[in-house]
């Protein structure tokens, strides 16, 4: 499970945010040898009447099937989880393939490092604002 | 047919409402207040309208700096981890990897958004 890989998680819900939540795909931006921090991915669309906020990627029919995925998906660098490395999180931990779909090519991953880099230097400015 | 109930004193019982604004006594600086009227004057408010509304943007910043990023922490995991400790991709260039590491620390500081 590699930075850059697009990974099967049970990603945390709003409703239970300490428990393993329902099955998604998810962006391994990184972590430690036993912790991993996950981006949000998912193939519902977004509201066509409602601004795609900063740090949302979108990938359409063609962009998803070259990394090996059936839809259409956003994938949300604003919904963030740490989690452990471990079965109760990543069900196919201990899969060959450590449930592990696609690995996202470098100039892919170096655009969504750029993105994430963003939202963290806005929000970095937004606490600035309001002080220390 | 069922009549609806009385209440004990003859009248039917009222909902309650929150009144729709609080008054607050608030105390400034002479020098404060000039400013605060001078800038209000500039925008053709009163004072007590721009101080309200100079509160509300501070409040809807501090919405905005917390919905930037939201955070989801397993239980266990760390607060924090130091640079050395993050994992590194093979054939990552020393840039590359400089550059996610010290995103990747600073993301991992968010605190949880619960």
């Amino acid at each position: 499970m590699v930075p850059g890989a697009f990974v099967r998680v049970l990603f945390p819900t709003q409703e239970k945010p300490r428990r393993p939540g329902l099955l998604h795909i998810g962006y391994v931006l990184g972590g430690t040898a036993s912790e991993a921090l996950v981006a949000y991915t998912t193939s519902q669309p977004w509201p066509t009447d409602a601004p795609i906020p900063a740090g949302v990627r979108l990938f359409g029919a063609e962009a998803a099937a070259q990394l090996n995925q059936s839809r259409p998906f956003l994938l949300r660098l604003d919904v963030l989880a740490k989690l452990p490395r471990t079965a109760e999180w990543f069900p196919d931990l201990g899969r060959h393939d450590q449930g592990v779909i696609a690995i996202a090519p470098p100039e892919l991953q170096s655009e969504l490092i750029g993105i994430a880099a963003n939202l963290v230097r806005r929000r970095r400015e937004l606490v600035q604002m309001r002080g220390p | 047919m069922s009549r609806p109930r009385q209440q004990p004193s003859g009248r039917r019982a009222r909902t309650r409402k929150q009144p729709a604004k609080v008054a607050i006594t608030l105390r400034l600086g002479s020098e404060q207040v000039r400013r605060l009227q001078a800038a209000a004057k500039a925008e053709n408010r009163s004072l007590t309208n721009y101080v309200e509304t100079a509160l509300l943007r501070d409040l809807s910043h501090r919405d905005e700096a917390a919905r930037v990023i939201t955070m989801y922490a397993a239980p266990g995991t760390s607060p924090h981890i130091r640079p050395e400790d993050v994992a590194r991709r093979e054939g990552e260039s020393e840039q590359a990897y400089a550059e996610r590491r010290d995103l990747l620390v600073e993301l991992w500081s968010i605190p949880d958004s619960e």
